[in-house]
């Protein structure tokens, strides 16, 4: 029945609409049970649908934007005392170099008076939304181990990422376009395509990148010499003639071959049309604002509306090994217009509730400085105790979760491992962690590892 | 005090046992066990990495070492229990056990610690199938005589009859020399090949081929592929700077040579280990040992080095056992494997080989280049407690599990070279049966054991299990000799099997392979295909990698600037020489599941993604391919030859009618929209070139 469908329309060509070809498709999907992207349950319920994460790229400085500590000031222009010392292990830094207090002030935000850096005071403005962990640690403190970190849940190379255990766990609930994409902003995290990277999942959980430039994905335009219509004539021929070889061989894995031409065309179509913002309002391109970040999380929230279970947008430069004074405004200026719009934008739509928004970093940054000279100082990496933040999604907003002592050294309360934010993740998602595996060199791998415990406190009770 | 008196008492008990009764196991040792140990060290729990309920792991040990060594009193069980230190004394925070009890243990051990095999123990791990030494099974007979070739098929078609089934019809002759230069060449055959074939009617005219194509240096470089992505091959550092490794290819070229060559893989083994370490080594076998100079390197490391070098070692031990062994040893790295019976300390032992070695740049007397080798050195080896390695534990010896047969070292320290013996020992169970499944994989599109990476209890067993086993043996009776078991397997009537017959019956897994299976070719493959088809292929061997083009806007890079400058025709060479940068896999092979070196590969995976179809419909490389290839078809005749053509160019068979009829109404519609001839013959190739069938080996 479906199989003479086909032939019709294969006879038909082109000339059916878009609407009747992706009802067929929806069928063949449900028939392909083979396709690695059809939408799958969830373990319980699920309150996030969807994943932006915003990835700072180089690691961002807990004591001078998230993490408020006066006690800097004390010890400014003086070694670090020994009792921070023991058992902690140092980068390119060393105990020599002088605690530095930070430049800039930490204000109170929102009606939960929440602290962050006087940097940030438009995304200071959702704090009610936002649920601040100033407790995340880890070992990794190089950039690629600590971004494969963030990213796998492990320091070392080879691992899926998280949009990959998303896509892997859930599907993807538009087809039109990939379910995990990336939008790179400035250079490349230092771990390249590893940080979207599938892994050992299958290259049907790759990260696609969306490109600023050109067509939006890679090899999405038809060469010139084809016009549309001759275009899809040689795809209606490729479908008939992998029909009749379905037919002579049985075999079912060509309806996923024929399944992925069709939409591999339309993402031709959906692609451009998702990168093309000129239907947005003048007032919502204005919120953004006008950089390249800005647009990233504005085609983020176009991408999400449309179903794509995760993206990824990274942001550049935060690595202030030296002058932390003189940039990190700038810096933070790039961030806190586009970030803030995006998190009013999806409230506006009702979107945020379904939609986790991640802020972090690959690691925090030290209460010491990096070279002498404290007017040109800036902060080494530091993966023991640092801030990332999260809003929607079923995070509960307003709220600030563990602490560190009084440098901003060492966890002191509520300490939250990457693998514990791993699992709390994929829990908002409606996974369990410990179940979402997929077997890899005889063990059952999963996001989490072998740890992993989802931090109940930043769930809605 | 107490203590001190009982170290007495112990003193003059140890004098005075030599006239000991015999200890019997059953009646004197087990229940002490049972009473003083089992709890902590049983079943439930294995404190620090010990069981005392299984003759194996007592034997094995703990973390700290063996718990009883046979014939004398030095067992780390005996040391714990008079230790004088709280931390240490057995039972832990408890009264010392009696002293009449720890002599009898004492004596025990020293008159050889016998335990029974029938009280050895439920030890699944110890008895489990691949664990088992290779015994050659007896061919089996069969009703059918008539469908058997070789021994193969006697065991294929012996399980088959059981389930009253038997082997698919032979596939015809097209389908066969398309399969053969695919399995074995990763290139297309050319129509004249296949007609020449498909006419000749000589008997042995299969043979011939087979030999032909085994013989041709494009069969190293297939399967020299299989290899690399085991060897984890890559020519950058990995993490943050990714250096170029500027002469790594050195090692491919080997790897290609030597697969071309035929050396015996217990050779090919023995110099990729331990190449270094033979008496009056050859620069070749000391470029082999680049094996293990695939490793990651963290140059930016900004703390410890020692770090990132812990992990390149355990890299190192890992692959070995992944490679060789079907093992995963890295189960091992924090605590005892949860399945296999590798214990903690153990896993030490096998890194203790890899951690003393050193890096070398082998000076290459014909031009100013070097390649990456190893070096024997020195450093100890201590347990990393809970795998890391800032909490060293007891020191250990490079050494082998002894689940395995023993190892035989040349001297009292063992080294590489002893364990690249070892592996090889014919008395080893896997590393035969792991090579053979990994032959048959590639011939097959799946295992005779499905998980070749873990041949551990956690694994899938074999469906064929006489099979496998007589398999590896033939394969040490035939000298090592990898041709000689490809020839063997491809002669065969399994292999010759149609792979779409009886395909929606039963077993619609194949897993007793019944027919032939039918499977996308892996990423350079499908490259290849594409170049060699439509003209443009350059199938020069060796030497550097080339780097095609990343496409512009996919990332600002410091390779790619470079990469844009690549002159002519090298861009075309087959996909085996496309330089591997560990964190930026080419999109064009990362499209279609290809290996990027970060950690080694048993098998690829076979995704259908939508992006492979852009990639095969508009990427640069493959526009330029339907391009050439339609240029081709553009030769004087009729529209219908010139399809004709194209479809036995690409498909290696001529086309079907309805077929026929698709080709030709696109060739007219394309002209009715007014395309120039050039356009619309660009435009059939491209069809042609991106049919399921064009990337799959029936």
């Amino acid at each position: 029945m479906l199989h003479d469908r086909r032939q019709f329309l294969a006879k038909t060509g082109g000339g059916l609409g878009l609407a009747a070809l992706a009802t067929l498709l929806a069928e063949d999907r449900l028939l392909a049970d083979t396709d690695p992207l059809r939408v799958r349950p969830t373990h319980f319920k699920a309150t996030a649908k969807s994943g932006i994460f915003i990835f700072l790229v180089g690691g961002t400085s807990q004591v001078d934007l998230f993490d408020s500590k006066p006690a800097l000031a004390k010890l400014h222009g003086k070694p670090i005392p020994e009792s921070f010392r023991k058992g902690v292990r140092l980068g390119q830094t060393t105990f020599a170099a002088p605690v530095m207090q930070s430049p800039f002030m930490f204000r109170r935000y929102g009606q939960c008076g929440m602290e962050m850096s006087e940097l940030l005071p438009q995304i200071g403005a959702c704090a009610d939304d936002i649920a601040l962990v100033r407790s995340m640690h880890h070992a990794a403190f190089d950039h690629a181990p600590g971004e494969i970190m963030l990213s796998t849940g492990k320091e070392q190379p080879g691992r899926p990422t998280m949009g990959s255990w998303l896509t892997y766990g859930l599907g993807s609930e538009n087809r039109d376009l990939p379910g995990y994409v990336v939008l790179l902003n400035g250079r490349s995290p230092k771990a390249r395509s590893l940080v979207w990277g599938n892994g050992f999942l299958s290259a049907s959980h790759q990260g696609v990148i969306f490109r600023g430039k050109g067509s939006p994905i890679l090899d999405l335009a038809t060469p010139k010499e084809f016009s549309p219509e001759s275009h899809r004539a040689q795809l209606d021929a490729i479908k008939t003639l992998n029909e009749f070889r379905r037919e002579e061989t049985g075999d079912s894995k060509l309806d996923s071959q024929i399944a992925a031409y069709e939409l591999a065309y339309r993402m031709q179509s959906a692609a451009p049309e998702l990168a093309d913002l000129s239907k947005e309002t003048k007032a919502t391109k204005e919120a953004y604002g006008e950089s390249g970040f800005a647009r990233s999380l504005l085609l983020a929230r176009r991408l999400i509306e449309r179903g794509v279970r995760h993206v990824l947008v990274t942001h550049p430069e935060w690595d202030l090994h030296e002058k932390i004074n003189q940039s990190l405004p700038g810096i933070c200026r790039e961030i806190d217009q586009p970030i803030a719009a995006l998190l009013k934008d999806l409230k506006g739509r009702g979107l945020l509730d379904s939609t986790l928004v991640t802020c972090a970093s690959e690691f925090g940054r030290t209460a010491i400085t990096q070279g002498k000279d404290l007017a040109t100082a800036g902060r080494d990496h530091h993966p023991h105790a640092y801030s990332i933040w999260l809003a929607g999604g079923g995070v509960r907003g307003g709220q600030v979760i563990g602490a560190t002592d009084e440098l901003g050294w060492k966890v002191t309360e509520d300490p939250v491992h990457m693998n514990d934010f791993h699992a709390t993740l994929l829990h908002l998602f409606g996974l369990d962690h410990k179940k979402l595996t997929f077997r890899h060199q005889g063990l059952d791998a999963r996001l989490t590892d072998v740890a992993g415990t989802v931090v109940k406190k930043l769930l809605h009770a | 005090m107490r203590l001190a008196l009982l170290a007495m008492f112990m003193v003059v008990l140890l004098g005075s046992h030599a006239v000991a009764e015999p200890v019997d196991f059953a009646r004197d040792v087990r229940p002490i066990f049972a009473k003083r140990c089992v709890g902590c060290h049983g079943p439930k729990k294995h404190e620090g990495g010990l069981r005392l309920d299984l003759r194996r792991t007592t034997f094995q040990g703990g973390d700290s070492g063996p718990a009883f060594v046979p014939g004398t009193s030095t067992g780390e069980a005996l040391k714990r229990l008079v230790s004088k230190d709280e931390k240490l004394r057995m039972p832990l925070h408890e009264e010392p056990i009696p002293a009449k009890e720890i002599a009898t243990l004492q004596a025990w051990a020293e008159q050889g610690a016998k335990w029974p095999e029938e009280l050895a123990g439920q030890d699944p791990a110890a008895n489990h199938w691949a664990f088992r030494s290779i015994q050659r099974p007896a061919i089996p007979t069969v009703s059918n005589r008539s469908r058997l070739r070789n021994a193969i098929d006697a065991f294929v078609l012996a399980r088959l009859e059981a389930t009253s089934s038997t082997l698919a019809p032979e596939a015809d002759r097209r389908t066969l020399v398309r399969r053969l230069y695919l399995d074995l060449h990763g290139l297309p055959p050319s129509p004249g090949e296949i007609d020449r074939f498909a006419q000749d009617a000589s008997p042995n005219s299969y043979e011939r081929l087979v030999d032909r194509l085994l013989a041709s240096p494009h069969f190293g470089e297939r399967w020299g592929r299989h290899w690399l992505d085991l060897a984890r091959f890559a020519e950058s550092d990995g993490y943050e700077n990714d250096n170029l490794r500027q002469n790594a290819w050195r090692f491919r070229d080997w790897v290609i040579e030597a697969v071309n060559r035929d050396q015996p893989f217990n050779q090919f083994t023995i110099d990729q280990l331990a190449g270094d370490l033979r008496p009056g080594a050859t620069l070749e076998q000391k470029v082999a040992t680049g094996f293990h100079r695939n490793t990651l390197w963290n140059s930016a490391a900004s703390g410890d080095k020692e770090e990132f070098r812990t992990l390149a070692i355990k890299d190192r031990t890992d692959t070995t056992g992944m490679a060789w062994m079907g093992l995963t040893l890295g189960c091992a790295q924090c605590h005892g494997h949860k399945y296999d019976p590798i214990a903690h300390r153990e896993y030490y032992q096998l890194y203790a080989f890899f951690n003393k070695t050193d890096h070398d740049e082998l000076k290459l007397g014909d031009s100013k280049t070097s390649a990456p080798v190893l070096r024997e050195g020195t450093r100890p080896t201590r347990v990393h407690t809970r795998g890391s390695f800032l909490q060293p534990g007891v020191e250990v010896l490079p050494s082998t599990p002894v689940f395995l047969p023993p190892l035989r070292p040349r001297d009292a320290k063992a080294d590489r070279l002893d364990l690249a013996n070892w592996l090889v020992n014919p008395s080893h169970p896997l590393t035969a049966r792991v090579a053979v499944n990994r032959f048959w994989i590639h011939l097959f599109g799946t295992g005779l054991v499905p998980t070749p990476e873990n041949f551990g209890t956690n694994g899938t067993p074999p469906k064929h299990p006489e099979l496998l086993d007589w398999l590896a043996s033939e394969f040490v009776r035939q000298g090592w000799s990898r041709k000689a078991m490809i020839r063997l397997i491809v002669l065969s009537e399994t292999y010759r099997q149609s792979s779409v017959a009886g395909m929606k019956e039963t077993d619609s897994a194949n897993s007793l392979f019944g027919r032939q299976n039918r499977f996308r070719v892996e990423a350079e493959i499908v490259r290849d295909l594409s170049l060699s088809t439509s003209g443009l292929l350059v199938t020069t061997f060796g030497g550097p990698s080339i780097v095609p083009a990343f496409p512009e806007g996919f990332l600002d890079q410091k390779f790619t600037a470079e990469a844009l400058k690549m002159p002519g025709a090298d861009r075309h060479r087959r996909g085996i020489y496309i330089h591997v940068q560990r964190t930026l896999q080419h999109p064009t092979l990362a499209a279609f599941d290809g290996a990027d070196g970060n950690q080694p590969c048993a098998r690829r995976d076979r995704s259908t993604t939508p992006l492979q179809a852009l990639t095969l419909l508009n990427d640069p490389v493959y526009v330029e391919c339907a391009r050439s290839l339609g240029n081709r078809l553009l030769s004087p005749g009729t529209t219908e030859e010139r399809l004709r053509h194209g479809f036995e160019l690409c498909l290696s068979r001529s086309p079907k009618n309805r077929e026929l009829v698709v080709l030709k109404d696109l060739v007219s519609t394309q002209l009715k929209l007014g395309m120039k001839e050039e356009v619309v013959w660009f435009g059939i190739a491209r069809v042609l070139l991106n049919l399921e069938e064009f990337t799959t080996r029936e």
